[in-house]
């Protein structure tokens, strides 16, 4: 699988009003750090509405009418160059996780393009610590960073309907946790990605009891335990 | 109040979204066509960021416990008061007791009903809007549903000029059409600026962008619209890394048939992404039914910069003229 790289950091436009900085090189902890912080300095520039890391990249959401996408690119360029890429990282979560079987559907998919055997794609999966690099699709514990490379594999051709509710999965060079549903939420979500295991128990990253309503941050830490192995 | 009487499924409270909710995974949703609820909150001298309703499966019967003016803008849907035809983009006074009906759309897919003051839903991170997937804001955080109270918030007593109302113009007339050489006076025409991935795709599929009809598919819906093309995009298979995403983003599956993100779309995704169609279209994809015809049309920052000051000017104009019909009750 090969994964777009690019030699020189770039930004392009999203549309009129959003630009996307895409960092150069692999994917690594200090260029992500490197993101957080230039997007919490961002977030005061005139004209940006919202912003949002995703993994090795950011998003700029500027005002439709008064942003200027071409400035606010070159700055946000420049910037980019001597941004510091050092920043703490946060607590560790532990998750018990049952991988295949009925909450991983996906797992003998994934174990048949990866060329594994289940019990070794959970064990690989299991063994590093991940860190939330950044918000995900929807509210929850974002994209991990960790993967272990004999585990990437490419996203579906066309996206399939999956549970929703602690499911665990790959996608690309990626994995993730779904957050438990909240009651009245969609039960099912599309997904590109390969789901391999569900937690049997995991924390609730989003409550809007709190303010903020986000109960886990970026550079939190993620690990998966194997709590059991089903067919 | 406004009493829901009977309603289809996924019609729901919405503003124009949030902002400043992406660092939780969370995009703008709001209307999908923000223009036809902009235009009803400015009919009716409301804040432009005022909650409606969205309807966008048919019937809904609504009944008003309160006189108050109303707005029915977007799709013109056979409305009817108490039984008497409502003409679309129209503002009018309703008394207590009185009955709306939206039928059924001949052209177009979502009318907005609008309300002086606005729907009183809690405002939850920011914003009225409902996320239906993730069961917050709007009301309750979920869809409508017959015997639903909205409360209606505080205005000034209006009234019309004229006690059965005044029109506008609808943004199809009033707001230019993106110029596109060869496409059929029906196809639906937006603007797009090329997006990152753009360079990566082949040229006889750059070429096919711009040049081929795109058909909307029936799974369309608020999250994204799949279309379907003649010739597929093609492009070296890279996979990409994860990245925000905006309502509005063509994203293209290994499939090569395109699909645009809407409104609910996920806020992140990590298929690559040929073009954006501009902010200031996204009204026209909200009312393109399935099986229309879209055309997309090159566009840069600098144009949709200007398409978006075309639009306020549209919906200042609408508010100036209509606080001028509008008279203090």
């Amino acid at each position: 699988m090969s994964i777009v790289t690019l030699e020189r950091a770039r930004v392009t436009p999203c549309g009129g009003s959003a630009l996307l900085l895409e960092a150069e090189g692999d994917l690594t902890l200090p260029t992500q750090m490197g993101i957080w912080n230039i997007a919490d300095e961002i977030r005061d520039w005139p004209g940006v509405l919202d912003l949002q890391p995703g993994m090795n990249n950011l998003l700029v959401v500027l005002d439709p009418v008064e942003g200027d996408a071409d400035a606010t690119a070159a700055r946000i360029l420049a910037r980019w160059q001597d941004i510091p890429r050092t920043r703490t990282l946060g607590r560790l979560i532990e998750v018990d996780v049952v991988y295949g079987g009925e909450g991983g559907m996906d797992m003998q998919e994934l174990c048949d393009i990866v060329k594994l055997t289940p019990a070794e794609v959970a064990a690989r999966h299991a063994a590093p610590e991940y860190v939330i690099f950044a918000p995900g699709v929807s509210p929850g514990f974002g994209y991990l960073f960790g993967l272990d490379q004999r585990l990437f594999c490419p996203r579906r051709q066309v996206p399939v309907m999956r549970p929703a509710g602690g499911g665990v999965a790959i996608g690309g060079a990626q994995s993730n946790l779904g957050a438990p549903i909240r009651p009245g939420a969609a039960t099912m979500n599309p997904t590109g990605w390969y789901v391999i295991g569900r937690a049997t128990n995991p924390p609730v990253p989003f409550d809007l009891d709190y303010d903020p309503p986000n109960r886990v941050s970026l550079g939190d830490r993620i690990r998966f335990r194997i709590e059991r192995l089903d067919a | 109040m406004i009493e829901i009487i009977e309603t289809a499924p996924l019609n729901a409270v919405h503003d124009l979204g949030r902002l400043g909710t992406r660092c939780y995974g969370i995009g703008r949703s709001g209307a999908m066509d923000r223009v036809a609820l902009a235009a009803g909150n400015a009919m009716l001298g409301n804040d432009a960021n005022a909650a409606g309703i969205e309807v966008q499966l048919f019937p809904i019967v609504l009944r008003f416990t309160v006189d108050t003016m109303v707005a029915v803008t977007g799709a013109d849907a056979g409305a009817l008061l108490d039984g008497v035809p409502v003409p679309a983009f129209w503002a009018m006074p309703v008394k207590a007791g009185q009955e709306l009906e939206l039928v059924s759309p001949a052209d177009g897919m979502r009318s907005y009903v609008t309300v002086a003051g606005g729907i009183d839903v809690p405002v939850v991170l920011g914003s009225r809007t409902t996320a239906l997937r993730d069961a917050f804001g709007g009301f309750q955080g979920r869809a409508l549903k017959a015997g639903d109270m909205l409360p209606i918030g505080a205005a000034p007593a209006l009234a019309a000029r004229e006690a059965a109302g005044f029109g506008a113009a609808s943004p199809w007339h009033a707001v230019t059409r993106p110029a596109c050489g060869d496409a059929a006076p029906d196809d639906i025409t937006l603007r797009v600026v090329p997006a990152g991935e753009y360079e990566q795709y082949d040229e006889p599929s750059q070429a096919a962008l711009w040049a081929q009809p795109w058909t909307v598919t029936t799974q369309s819906n608020r999250q994204g619209y799949r279309l379907q093309g003649d010739k597929a995009l093609v492009r070296q298979p890279l996979e990409m890394r994860s990245h925000g995403i905006v309502p509005g983003v063509v994203q293209v599956p290994p499939s090569g048939q395109p699909i645009i993100q809407l409104s609910d779309g996920n806020s992140a995704g990590g298929y690559p992404k040929i073009g954006v169609v501009i902010d200031a279209d996204l009204w026209r994809v909200a009312q393109a039914a399935p099986g229309r015809r879209l055309r997309f049309v090159p566009c840069t920052p600098a144009l949709a910069r200007e398409a978006e000051r075309e639009l306020a000017h549209y919906l200042d104009t609408l508010r100036r003229q209509s606080a001028w019909v509008r008279r203090a009750a």
